[in-house]
């Protein structure tokens, strides 16, 4: 059975993985990113910048590349208080996007998540398994869109075309 | 196949999680326990017929770990029983 959806590995993001009290990165980081997202696994957004709350007191900051030394010089990691801990993981995650009228049913062969509307809505992120490999996943226009270890990428492409093969 | 909730993103299926074994004994003072008593601790898990308490990594998911209670002779997650501490 062949699948509707077109598989589009995303070129590489500005990403910074914030760990620390709300309280004490919001006071640090206010001024270059969105407002923290307090709902488990959801993220907010603020001109290109998206922030996803995906731990307890975990976040991860998603910007275009381009902004990524802007971002760094901002966010400074390496003069941050001790109390919360920021590093750049551009390199470390591969995104794709699985788009299409049969999205959904493909991501369903991929990951065990309920990804219902109902349940997996427009704001979601988290981290969940795709293919057994962790993943980040969330809803993107027409479909969705899902991160893997760099490593993996190539891996995760060819286990995703062989499934809508 | 079971859902475990985790504290954080809620019930999540069982293959998003590591086992990360019973809950045993809080470690003794090695000086005040004679060696049976030592090896025992260091080797002899709680293995019940009935409830019994683990630990679970949410190693594909939050990195939370949560302790629940199985009953081992249904697979359901349950309660805690009443004698538990």
């Amino acid at each position: 059975m062949t699948y509707d959806v077109a598989i589009v590995r995303q070129p590489l993001n500005a990403l910074f993985d914030l760990k620390g009290s709300p309280a004490a990165i919001q006071n640090w980081a206010a001024d270059v990113l969105p407002t923290l997202p307090e709902r488990p696994n959801s993220r907010t957004g603020q001109a290109s910048v998206e922030l996803y709350h995906v731990g307890r007191n975990h976040w991860i900051a998603r910007a275009p590349l381009e902004q990524e030394a802007e971002l760094e010089k901002h966010l400074s990691p390496t003069n941050c208080p001790a109390e919360i801990s920021i590093v750049r993981v551009s390199d470390t995650l591969t995104f794709f996007r699985v788009v299409g009228p049969q999205a959904d049913e493909v991501m369903s062969i991929a990951c065990p998540l309920d990804i219902h509307e109902t349940e997996f809505g427009e704001e979601t992120v988290t981290y969940t398994e795709l293919f057994g490999l962790k993943a980040l996943i969330m809803r993107c226009e027409d479909g969705f869109e899902f991160a893997v270890e760099q490593s993996f990428g190539d891996m995760a492409e060819d286990y995703l075309s062989r499934a809508v093969a | 196949m079971m859902l475990i909730p985790c504290p954080f993103c809620g019930k999540r299926n069982e293959s998003e999680f590591i086992f990360g074994g019973a809950v045993g004994a809080d470690r003794p003072d090695p000086n005040s326990v004679n060696d049976a008593e030592w090896v025992e601790y260091l080797t002899v898990a709680p293995n019940p017929l009935g409830p019994v308490q683990e630990r679970w990594w949410h190693a594909r998911g939050c990195s939370e770990w949560v302790t629940i209670w199985r009953d081992t002779r249904t697979h359901d997650i349950v309660e805690a029983p009443d004698d538990s501490e």
